[in-house]
């Protein structure tokens, strides 16, 4: 009996070795799978202003969707915008739904340990955003107070880390609940990025999200699966291109209203 | 950053609720159908058939539909098998419905009075015949009430589907308040949208019973 | 694909799932409690002479009952507020569970009502009893009897619905398992446990309620 289940434990490990190193030997094939298929899937936001939103058109715009364009445009292929939430992009990633995540996303060592990063294309930096009435200067003057923030971003991750024990996160699905929340006055403060804050602030909402300090710097990079370095190098290739050639800055100057930072 | 009107909110609400009622539809045809099929496992001869039948139905009636959506949606692409939200929410609405339509039918199909069963064996039917002349067409009968109003658990289903994304009434709903700041008459507006769509079936649903139990 | 399963790496996750099923139950256990009470008071208005009342109660049915759960609850949560009514999360989905099972459960009780034998309530009415004594001693037991069956089906039903409430950032166990998977990516595993708790709490939750209402409902013999 004893001696079956082990056999069958060995069996088993060891198709399932055979298994990944056959999935492995095919992962550095993105790049001709993309090209040959001549469809670039990108996972894009469309709730995250001016990275990606949808207009009264319902049709999605923004920062990443230009950006998605011009990587698919470079390729030689056409993209495919596949809408997705700050909570599910990953797996959307992971699970092979798309080929590219272009979703303002930001580098952590745990998002390393699951997917790789292009060069960054994009600059953002996330903070704690509220009314002018609430006096907060730092992490320590959130005590007592309740901040809304998008569960999975890296702010969430970061505050989580750095709020008082007293401060209350409450974390919803994506920045549609964040910012409904926030409006609604269901909490006193928000984290999120500087520019989702800029784009509330540019509809002239009855309750405007002023800056209070900053959590972290991170620039936004392009998400790929790991093992894929022919399709890493060619996103790199085109994003230090557009940097040169200016259609970044152009895209930042449309959307951001800034000129590229030159660190980025 | 957009200046939105009532009549805006309207318009494009009106526009996703296209797929709350594509998304129903489709959700409860294919539902029909697998759920005649596992009627048929329900009241088969194999008791090994029967029983299964009898975990499925409590696996999807004994979960809530948000987490099927999620496990359809992430789960199934981990076995290869790839999904758009779309597809992810008309599979797992299919399989929610199956469920539940085999469940109420089964009930109808028994509802039918053992004699009849006695009487067609004695006239040499076979199973199949027995179903497609005797028992299906009084268990129709029965079924219709119930069925319809499935449907409107159905549709109410169909608002959770916004949650892995899906652009429908719900998730219209949602990205509307955000650009209008409106979320009382947003939320409002949606509330009556569904309910337009689901009183007339409930009515329905109500007045069969009401004709059906006048009947005997 | 080369994606391995870990059930593992949920361990450390512990205490945050089993936060969420205490809160799935506490919702639960209001939600019922609550809504059924006012679901008897419901189907009592709705036997009422005042038809502006029955009218007003029936129309409260129709719209909860015709509607999503998950548009009661962020119409309670995101739309109130600009009426000046703040609920946190937790006093919103416990309000959503309780406005939507009262009005399923004044439905299904009315319908058992109307089952009651005409002849037992004119006998009552012989007797010269209130119109609430009679609701109270003559119709209501054997009416819940005859639809506690219904009744706890419907509240297995809003126990399951009560996962949208994650929506809302009130930490119940759907909640959990969002937060686990933002941190630790492994998507399918949390969502295969959590169903699997969810099953649990279903079966459990109708063998509790099979046993009240054995306990609550069982016929009295004349001594």
């Amino acid at each position: 009996m004893k001696k079956g289940l082990l056999r069958f434990a060995a069996v088993a490990a060891l198709s399932l070795a055979a298994f990944s190193t056959g999935a492995a030997r095919a992962a550095d094939m993105a790049l001709d799978a993309i090209t040959k298929a001549g469809v670039l899937k990108v996972a894009v936001p469309q709730d995250f202003p001016p990275f990606g939103s949808v207009g009264a058109d319902m049709q999605p715009k923004g920062y990443d969707i230009d950006m998605a364009g011009l990587i698919a445009e470079k390729l030689g292929v056409k993209v495919e915008l596949v809408p997705v939430t700050s909570a599910n992009r990953i797996p959307y990633l992971t699970t092979g739904k798309v080929d590219l995540i272009i979703s303002s996303l930001g580098k952590n060592p745990d998002r390393e340990k699951v997917i790789d990063f292009s060069d960054a294309y994009a600059p953002f930096y996330n903070g704690v955003f509220g009314p002018a009435d609430i006096a907060v200067k730092d992490a320590a003057g959130l005590s007592g107070k309740t901040i809304g923030v998008t569960r999975g971003a890296i702010e969430d991750i970061e505050l989580t880390k750095i709020a008082p024990a007293d401060a209350t996160l409450k974390r919803y699905e994506d920045n549609n609940g964040t910012i409904s929340a926030f409006m609604s006055g269901q909490v006193d403060l928000i984290a999120t990025g500087n520019v989702v804050a800029a784009a509330i602030i540019a509809m002239n909402p009855p309750k405007k999200p002023e800056p209070k300090f900053l959590i972290k710097n991170s620039p936004c990079y392009v998400g790929l699966n790991k093992d894929e370095p022919k399709l890493l190098a060619k996103v790199n290739e085109i994003i230090a291109a557009a940097k040169k050639d200016g259609s970044l800055a152009k895209i930042s100057n449309t959307w951001l209203g800034i000129d590229l930072p030159a660190d980025l | 950053m957009f200046d939105i009107s009532l009549w805006d909110i309207v318009r494009n609400l009106l526009l996703a609720a296209r797929w709350t009622v594509l998304l129903s539809l489709v959700a409860f045809i294919c539902g029909g159908i697998a759920g005649l099929a596992v009627l048929f496992a329900r009241v088969s001869a194999f008791p090994w058939l029967r029983r299964a039948m009898g975990w499925y139905i409590e696996l999807f009636q004994g979960t809530p539909l948000l987490m099927q959506l999620f496990l359809c949606f992430f789960g199934l692409s981990l076995v290869g098998i790839e999904l758009s939200p779309w597809e992810a929410a008309a599979l797992s609405l299919t399989l929610f419905a199956s469920a539940f339509l085999g469940e109420i039918w089964r009930g109808c199909v028994e509802a039918v009075p053992k004699g009849q069963w006695e009487a067609s064996s004695a006239l040499a039917m076979g199973y199949f015949q027995q179903m497609r002349y005797v028992v299906l067409p009084q268990a129709m009968r029965l079924a219709v009430a119930p069925t319809v109003g499935f449907s409107v658990q159905l549709i109410k289903g169909t608002a959770v589907t916004s949650i892995i994304g899906f652009i429908e009434l719900t998730k219209a709903g949602t990205m509307i308040t955000n650009a209008t700041f409106r979320p009382f008459t947003v939320y409002g507006l949606v509330a009556v949208f569904y309910f337009c769509l689901c009183y007339p079936l409930s009515l329905l649903a109500r007045r069969l019973e009401r004709k059906l139990h006048a009947a005997r | 694909m080369a994606y391995q399963f870990d059930f593992g790496s949920l361990w450390e996750y512990r205490g945050v799932i089993a936060d969420g099923v205490g809160l799935t139950i506490r919702l639960t256990a209001v939600g019922t409690v609550a809504g059924v009470g006012l679901g008897i008071a419901g189907a009592f208005a709705r036997t009422s002479r005042s038809p502006a009342l029955k009218a007003a109660v029936g129309a409260y049915v129709e719209f909860i009952r015709n509607t999503p759960f998950l548009i009661q609850l962020f119409f309670i949560f995101f739309g109130l507020p600009v009426l000046g009514v703040k609920l946190s999360e937790w006093q919103a989905a416990s309000l959503a569970m309780v406005v939507n099972l009262a009005a399923y459960s004044t439905e299904i009780i009315r319908a058992g009502i109307q089952a009651v034998p005409k002849g037992q309530i004119e006998a009552a009415e012989a007797l010269a009893m209130s119109r609430l004594q009679i609701f109270r001693h003559v119709i209501l037991g054997p009416a819940m009897r005859k639809v506690w069956p219904a009744l706890s089906s419907q509240i297995v039903i809003v126990m399951l619905g009560s996962s949208v409430c994650s929506q809302i950032a009130a930490e119940e166990l759907t909640y959990a398992a969002n937060f686990i998977q933002s941190r630790n990516f492994r998507a399918f595993e949390v969502y295969f446990v959590s169903t699997g708790l969810y099953l649990i709490l279903a079966v459990g939750l109708r063998a509790l309620l099979k046993l009240v209402g054995w306990s609550l409902f069982r016929r009295r013999r004349h001594v």
